[in-house]
C-alpha cells in the first residue's frame, strides 16, 4: 500500500535499576551507568567469570516470586503483583520476561491513548520476541525430571507457555486481547529491532494498523552463564567502567536484561486523531553476512546492510545509535563501517550499551527506545568509557583484502561524544546485529 | 482419614491457586465441581492433583487421573483408593 508511515505513538518496558521510563531516560542524559555488582553471579565464586550485569530484580518490577511446594530449586509457580496490574491468570502463564512485556505493553498503549476498542480490533498486532528461550523455568523443570527423577506432573502444567519462542507476544495478545497478527520473530541480539522491523513492513504494506512490538530478555543467570562459558564477557573492571565500547582496554560484553515495548500506528491515523507521534520510522532493512561465519561481524555485510536502508530517500542521520557492544571484534568493524559510508564528520555516534550493557533480545528494541529519546530530548547519549581509541591500525586493517577505512580509530574520536551533549537531531539510524550474521537497520525521524 | 479432613486439606491446597477465586472456598463439599464452581482454569488442575499427592502423601496412577472428575467428591475418593491400594 504505496504512501503508508509508521508513527511510533507509545513506549514503556523494564530497564536496570530504573522505576519507570522517566527515571531511565534521567539516568541516561545524566551519563550514569545503570551496570551492577550481581550477587547472583558472585554466589558461584570462581566458577563464574564476569559478576557484573544490568539486571532487574521481581522486587524492583513490583512483583513476588511464589515457588512450587512441588519441585526443588526455586521453581517459580507464579509471581503476584503487587501493583495489580496484571490479573493472576495472566501471571500464571507468564515467565519474568513476559510479565515485564505485559507492563511495558499497558504503558505504551496508555501513552499511545488507544482505545480499548482500538486495542481489541482485528487491525491490532502483537510482535515481539526474545532472545532466549525460558531458561531460568527450563532449567529447574528439566533438573527435576531428569536429575531428581520426579514425575513431569511436578513441574506443573506451564512449563511450556512460559518457556515458548513466541511467549511474551501470546502472553501479551491474551492481556490486551487483540485480534490480529500475533507473532514473534527471533534473530539473537537483532531480535528486538527485527520485531519492530517487522511490525513497521505489516503497517507499511497495509496488513495492520497498529502494533505493540519490541523485544525482551528477562533475568536470567542461565542466560548469563551461556556466554561467560564464552569467555565474551567484560571482567576486570568497575560494574560502572565494565562496558566500554570503542575503547582500547575492552574486553568483552555486559551480560543484561529488560524490556523495551513501543506502539506503532499508521501515520495518517495517527495524525488524524491527534497522537502525540514520537517519531517516525523512515525505512528498515535486514539482511545476512553470507559468509558463512556465525560470530564474527563482516564489514560487507554491514555496508550492504547500509546500502540497503539508505536505497529509499536517504537521510543521512544526525546520529548513529550502533550495536557498540564492548567486545574487541564488533566495535571496530562497525565503527569502520559506518565511517566509510557516512563519512568522518556531520553525525554524532552513541553506544547506549555503554550505560545499561548488552540486552541480548531486548538491545535492539530498548536502544530503539533511547533513540526516541534523543529525538524527544535533542541530546545525544554518551558512549560511556570510551576513553582511548586504538592508535594504531587493527590487524585486520592491515589486510590486502582490506577495502575499508585505513586511518586508525582514533581519528574518529570526534564521532563519539562521552558525556551527553544537545544538538538539533532530526534523523537517526539504529543498528543491530546477531550471531548467525544477521543484521538489522532502522532510520527514525523526528516528526514535522 | 475421615472425609472432611480430605477436605479441609483439599482447601488449603485450593487457597495456593491464585486464579481462584479465595471467596469461592468458603462452604466446599464433595458436590463442589472444581471447573464449574470454582471456575478453575482446566490447565491448573493438574498442579492441584500433584500438591494433593504431596499433601496427602500418596502417587496417583496415571490411567487414575485421566479418569478423574472434576468434583471435590472425585478427588476424596481417589486419594482413600489410592491410599487403600498402597496400604495392601
Amino acid at each position: 500500500m504505496p504512501g503508508r508511515k509508521v508513527a511510533v505513538v507509545g513506549m514503556g518496558g523494564a530497564f536496570p535499576d530504573c522505576s519507570d521510563l522517566t527515571d531511565f531516560s534521567t539516568k541516561l542524559f545524566s551519563n550514569k551507568s545503570l551496570i551492577r555488582e550481581w550477587d547472583k553471579a558472585i554466589a558461584y565464586g570462581k566458577n563464574i567469570r564476569s559478576s557484573v550485569s544490568g539486571f532487574i530484580t521481581e522486587e524492583e518490577m513490583g512483583l513476588d516470586v511464589i515457588y512450587s511446594s512441588l519441585a526443588d530449586n526455586n521453581y517459580p509457580e507464579t509471581y503476584i503483583d503487587k501493583l495489580n496490574r496484571i490479573p493472576d491468570g495472566n501471571l500464571a502463564t507468564a515467565d519474568i520476561g513476559c510479565i515485564w512485556a505485559m507492563l511495558g505493553s499497558l504503558d505504551a498503549i496508555k501513552m499511545a491513548g488507544w482505545t480499548n476498542k482500538e486495542v481489541q480490533s482485528e487491525q491490532t498486532g502483537v510482535i515481539m520476541g526474545s532472545g532466549g528461550a525460558g531458561n531460568a523455568i527450563l532449567r529447574v523443570a528439566w533438573h527435576n525430571f531428569y536429575e531428581l527423577g520426579k514425575k513431569t506432573r511436578l513441574a506443573g502444567s506451564h512449563t511450556v507457555d512460559r518457556t515458548m519462542v513466541y511467549r511474551e507476544a501470546a502472553n501479551v495478545s491474551c492481556l490486551i486481547k487483540n485480534k490480529g497478527i500475533c507473532e514473534a520473530i527471533g534473530s539473537a541480539c537483532a531480535t528486538g529491532l527485527g520485531n519492530i522491523g517487522y511490525a513497521y513492513r505489516l503497517i507499511k504494506f497495509g496488513l495492520q494498523d497498529r502494533i505493540i512490538a519490541g523485544g525482551v530478555e528477562g533475568t536470567s543467570l542461565e542466560t548469563f552463564i551461556g556466554f561467560d562459558g564464552m569467555q565474551v564477557l567484560s571482567r576486570g573492571f568497575s560494574p560502572q567502567e565494565s562496558s566500554r565500547p570503542f575503547d582500547l582496554n575492552r574486553n568483552g560484553f555486559v551480560c543484561s536484561f529488560g524490556c523495551g515495548i513501543v506502539a506503532l500506528e499508521e501515520y495518517e491515523q495517527a495524525k488524524a486523531r491527534g497522537a502525540n507521534i514520537i517519531g517516525v520510522i523512515d525505512e528498515y532493512f535486514n539482511n545476512s553476512d553470507g559468509d558463512g561465519d556465525m560470530f564474527y561481524p563482516s564489514f560487507s555485510g554491514q555496508k550492504r546492510l547500509w546500502k540497503g536502508l539508505l536505497s529509499s530517500p536517504a537521510l543521512k542521520p544526525d546520529v548513529v545509535k550502533v550495536h557498540g557492544t564492548s567486545t574487541p571484534a564488533g566495535d571496530s568493524i562497525e565503527l569502520l563501517s559506518v565511517v566509510d559510508v557516512l563519512g568522518e564528520d556531520g553525525y554524532h555516534i552513541c553506544a547506549p550499551k555503554s550505560q545499561f550493557g548488552h540486552m541480548l533480545g531486548a538491545a535492539g528494541s530498548v536502544e530503539f527506545i533511547t533513540a526516541l529519546l534523543m529525538l524527544k530530548e535533542q541530546k545525544v547519549l554518551p558512549c560511556l568509557n570510551s576513553v582511548t581509541l586504538n592508535p594504531e591500525l587493527e590487524p585486520f586493517q592491515k589486510s590486502e583484502k582490506w577495502e575499508g577505512p585505513i586511518k586508525p580509530l582514533e581519528a574518529y574520536r570526534q564521532l563519539i561524544p562521552q558525556q551527553s551533549i544537545a544538538k538539533e537531531i532530526n534523523h537517526i539510524t539504529c543498528l543491530n546485529y546477531g550471531f548467525g550474521g544477521t543484521n538489522s537497520a532502522i532510520s527514525i525521524s523526528r516528526d514535522n | 482419614m475421615e472425609r472432611q479432613e480430605i477436605i479441609d486439606g483439599l482447601v488449603e491446597i485450593l487457597k495456593t491457586v491464585r486464579t481462584i477465586d479465595p471467596q469461592k472456598l468458603v462452604g466446599v463439599t464433595e458436590q463442589t465441581d472444581f471447573i464449574t464452581d470454582l471456575n478453575t482454569p482446566s490447565t491448573e488442575m493438574i498442579n492441584i492433583v500433584a500438591k494433593t499427592e504431596q499433601k496427602f502423601g500418596v502417587e496417583f496412577d496415571d490411567d487414575d487421573i485421566d479418569d478423574l472428575g472434576s468434583k471435590v467428591k472425585n478427588v476424596v475418593d481417589l486419594i482413600i483408593k489410592t491410599k487403600e491400594k498402597e496400604s495392601e
